[in-house]
């Protein structure tokens, strides 16, 4: 049965997975990749991804527009996160706790509404969801094809936002400044440049991808909410932020790792190979263990992380 | 823009005490508000629906002993996340070391089953204690020798842990033979927690839970580890500069608070549900954190946050028997008052300093 592994439609099915299963994990990340080279840490990740999730799966079903749940998702994103960059930029409350606060609310508050919403039903109902969108020429190409071009809108978003987070960062002056932020603030603001918005801003972007991710689990692909659906991806996330070295090209390659394993997990399940599988769900939080216990170099991550700036 | 007026804001070089303890009220006042805007959200008056709340958690003697039920794993995870916390190490890893402690436990007890209770009772305390304290000694090793972050280890941890349950639950060794559900069979009789008062549910485990903070009181107060606890969460180079190795210090610290996790699962299994099973022991240790931290990190003021909390779980049960407002409101209000308690704290160690004439 492993061989079976090795046939070609099993593999194009495989990475097809894989780059779908990415999509989430890549928007948060490269997101929380942004915020954190302004120096925070948003451990909040997953109940912001949560609250997306939620907000996009009630917003589709009650306006019917899936894009609309979409935007409800980003907005609720950004909202969560504009708390904790509130509590942790303005207030400088500690970073890890804050974060913690947000994930439980994102989970309380989930649950509740999922639970208010509909009290009566015996089940909560299903929304439509996103369909592929196979990119003609492209999804023509024989292997490849399958692969990348014949997925969902918002897989398209994610992988174009690699290259254009690379950009932003490394070939604007806004990112340059942005960098600054995370390495030496001080030295913006004596240039008379506002930390505090800067750092803002980069939280709040952090917070409408993982919006825009969560919306993706969703309205993207189960059509329905399940409490705690997101089920360690936003730590995932943090993870592979950490593994890809804050730098966007080896974070969309760490989450094409993790994502591999989730992919080959499920198709391990599918064929039916004699594999217990809480073992194959348990191996991306093994290997994201690993990960960071055997990376050589621990450089790279801006020197002011997680370190509230004071004006003195 | 306060800088426009002539004043800067600056922290305060020490929180008072009564600057904590009016963040917290504050946080509690606020937070009531909030609920009842919740409440009014899903067309329920607030009024009846916190009455019942109050009702179902002290209404009667029966109701009080269960609300002191409900806080008894929260005792334990919240001292556990305090001690922690406290040494300014971020053990997100309650809820595993829960998971882990009602394992070991568990492991240990089956092998004796049948024997007398003076033997299986003090088996399960300590099979529990050993068995978190393992589960959180791994996230600090990781830590000291290959420097992963013990937020994100403790994490990763919790997650996997609840995978590993479910592989010994589900036709695993420890699965109940026949049975359908994900869980053990009953456990010996021997090895369950004694009832303290007749027809309540009331069990030894509240009054371990006291003793425990009880003992972690003392030795933050009274013991050389408490000093050196106190000192890494102040300033671990210090302590490293006074010859303290700070490995040691990082490793007991998490020893002691994984023990003190795995005993809510011990107490939980052996004092509630006489069986092991995902849903007997979920979410303690996430709750603990709030606990622990509305509770100003004080043994004595993890008890009592962690009775307030017992209290909200047992009373929101009969809020949605008599409201229809779904229990897991809680949830959401808890992690409110958390925020809010963070926020207003935050603020009670900031200042108004005049920077011009």
């Amino acid at each position: 049965m492993i061989a079976d592994l090795l046939e070609t439609s099993i593999i194009i099915s495989v990475l097809a997975a894989t780059v779908r299963i990415a999509t989430p994990i890549l928007l948060a990340a490269l997101g929380e990749m942004i915020a954190e080279r302004s120096g925070v840490y948003n451990m909040g990740l997953e109940g912001t991804m949560l609250m997306g999730a939620f907000t996009a799966y009630i917003g589709a079903y009650y306006t019917g527009s899936l894009w609309l749940g979409v935007v409800i998702a980003m907005i609720t994103g950004g909202l969560m996160s504009l708390i904790f960059a509130f509590m942790v930029i303005t207030l400088k409350v500690e970073q890890i706790v804050t974060g913690l606060a947000l994930n439980l609310l994102g989970s309380g508050l989930s649950i509740f509404w999922l639970r208010a919403a509909f009290a009566n039903a015996g089940q909560t109902p299903t929304t439509p969801f996103f369909d592929t969108v196979p990119l003609p020429l492209l999804s023509d190409i024989p292997f490849l094809g399958p692969i990348l071009f014949d997925q969902k809108i918002l897989t398209y978003v994610a992988f174009l936002l690699v290259p254009a987070t690379w950009y932003f960062l490394f070939r604007t002056r806004y990112g340059l400044e942005l960098r600054c932020v995370g390495e030496n603030p001080k030295a913006l603001d004596i240039k008379g440049l506002n930390v505090a918005a800067r750092q803002y801003a980069a939280v709040v972007f952090g917070g409408l991808m993982a919006g825009l991710g969560g919306a993706f689990l969703t309205v993207g692909s189960a059509a329905r909410f399940v409490p705690e659906m997101t089920n360690g991806r936003g730590w995932l996330a943090i993870v592979i932020v950490i593994a890809g070295l804050w730098r966007p090209v080896p974070v969309l390659l760490a989450t094409l790792v993790f994502s591999f394993l989730d992919a080959l997990q499920l198709q391990i399940q599918g064929i039916g190979v004699a594999i217990p599988y809480q073992l194959l769900l348990a191996m991306p939080y093994v290997c994201a263990i690993l990960a960071l216990a055997i990376r050589r170099s621990h450089s790279g991550a801006p020197a002011m992380l997680g370190i509230p700036y004071w004006r003195r | 823009m306060i800088e426009r007026l002539g004043y800067r804001i600056e922290p305060r070089s020490e929180t008072t005490a009564r600057g904590r303890t009016l963040a917290v009220g504050v946080a509690l006042a606020a937070s009531l508000v909030l609920c009842a805007l919740l409440f009014l959200a899903v067309g329920v008056s607030p009024f009846a629906a916190f009455q019942s709340l109050a009702q179902g958690a002290f209404g009667t003697w029966r109701a009080a002993t269960e609300t002191l039920v409900k806080a008894t794993p929260l005792i334990f995870t919240g001292l556990a996340t305090a001690i922690a916390f406290r040494a300014r190490l971020w053990n997100i890893g309650a809820e595993g070391q829960v998971f882990a402690g009602a394992m070991f436990a568990y492991w240990c007890q089956s092998a004796l089953a049948g024997s007398s209770a003076w033997i299986q009772l003090p088996v399960i305390i300590i099979g529990a204690m050993v068995g978190g304290g393992l589960y959180a000694g791994l996230a600090a090793i990781l830590k000291t020798r290959f420097r992963v972050d013990e937020v994100i280890s403790t994490v990763m941890l919790n997650y996997i842990i609840v995978f590993a349950l479910s592989l010994l639950l589900l036709k695993g060794p420890w699965s109940e033979a026949g049975g359908f559900f994900e869980q053990t069979a009953k456990v010996d009789p021997g090895s369950i927690l004694p009832i303290l008062f007749d027809k309540t549910r009331l069990h030894l485990g509240f009054l371990l839970a006291l003793i425990a903070a009880a003992f972690v009181y003392l030795m933050i107060r009274k013991s050389p580890v408490g000093f050196e606890i106190r000192a890494a969460g102040s300033n671990l180079r210090a302590l490293e500069v006074q010859g303290t190795n700070s490995r040691r210090v990082i490793l007991m610290v998490m020893l002691i608070s994984g023990a003190l996790a795995g005993l809510a699962g011990m107490s939980e299994v052996y004092g509630v549900h006489y069986r092991l099973k995902a849903g007997a022991i979920t979410s303690y240790g996430y709750t603990g954190i709030i606990v622990a931290i509305l509770g100003l990190l004080n043994p004595w003021g993890v008890v009592i946050a962690a009775i307030l909390f017992g209290a909200l779980v047992n009373g929101a049960t009969f809020m949605q028997i008599k409201t229809g407002v779904p229990s897991a409101l809680i949830y959401a209000i808890e992690a409110i008052l958390l925020l809010f308690y963070l926020a207003g704290w935050a603020a009670s160690s900031f200042k108004l300093k005049r920077i011009k004439p």
